[in-house]
């Protein structure tokens, strides 16, 4: 389980820092809202995942500086681009949680994988990406 | 909660079952002759399975009866399909043609987006209460079902 747990944190983490690049890229108030309540989100699950891998004993990789973005972030097209895809990232390191979890974990598992795959088709929705939603969320 | 008091009535009546069956193994001496042969517990899938075939025969009157919609609402209908034949699948039976008839709306009448909408929210609770309790094989396919049923409801919006 802390394996699959620390992925988790490494997606949130890798989320927090996506979100810092694309957000000034976005344009609407609208779209600006929506990403700093998503960065919010993935603060708060990465300060729960730090504390349960903490109470597991479990080391985890210390959070790298900075990270490859799979493409270059020019704009608000690209902007949303890249939050849907690091949300689809997201879901992918919940759902590996979910097999290997019960109970209150299992739980944690499930609602941040609706999560990610809610604001996922948010963005591809404000985005106009189609189709805006996948029949299996997090299945990579 | 309404699921989980489902689930935990079949499992009671699972139970009951095996409990008669045992009971006239042993005895052996017709105590519980003329009863019939209980079928078999229905999977916990079931509702998911059921709920899937319903919402895309929901999107597909919808589509219909405005083509406008059509569009929009054919790849939620697909998602439904996919997940209706992984889940007969991993259930072990065929799929029933056609939508079960619980849920289907009396005469008829299509759908508007927003009860559309409530039919994903109530089906996402039914799948999220799946997964929750699900055993380890199956924490994923009810996990990745509750979200995109979640994701249907916002792409609606």
């Amino acid at each position: 389980m802390s394996a699959q747990l620390a992925a988790a944190l490494a997606a949130e983490e890798a989320a927090i820092y996506a979100y810092g690049v694309l957000g000034v890229k976005l344009t609407g108030a609208g779209d600006r809202a929506e990403a700093r309540a998503a960065e919010a989100v993935h603060r708060a699950r990465r300060d729960v995942l730090v504390s349960r891998l903490a109470a597991l004993q479990a080391s985890t990789a210390p959070a790298p500086a900075g990270y490859t973005l799979p493409f270059e972030v020019t704009d608000r097209a690209s902007a949303i681009k890249l939050a849907a895809q690091v949300e689809d990232g997201v879901a992918q390191a919940w759902r590996a949680v979910l097999p290997v979890t019960t109970g209150a974990d299992r739980a944690t598992g499930l609602n941040a994988l609706v999560d990610a795959a809610v604001r996922a088709t948010r963005w591809r929705r404000l985005g106009a990406l189609t189709p805006a939603t996948m029949p299996w969320p997090g299945r990579a | 909660m309404v699921l989980t008091d489902r689930v935990k009535r079949r499992h009671l009546i699972g139970v009951a079952a095996g409990g008669a069956l045992s009971a006239t193994a042993l005895g052996g001496c017709g105590l519980f002759d003329g009863d019939p042969e209980p079928a078999p517990p229905p999977d916990a899938l079931q509702p998911l399975l059921d709920e899937a075939l319903t919402l895309a025969a929901a999107y597909d009157r919808a589509a219909l009866a405005e083509p406008g919609l059509a569009e929009r609402l054919a790849p939620l209908a697909d998602d439904h399909r996919v997940h209706a034949a992984e889940l007969s699948r991993v259930i072990g039976r065929p799929v029933a043609s056609g939508a079960p008839a619980s849920g289907a709306p009396s005469g008829g009448a299509a759908e508007s987006v927003a009860t559309l909408r409530k039919a994903e929210q109530a089906a996402q609770k039914t799948a999220a209460a799946a997964c929750r309790t699900a055993p380890a094989d199956r924490a994923g396919l009810t996990g990745s079902i509750a979200a995109a049923r979640a994701a249907h409801a916002e792409a609606l919006r």
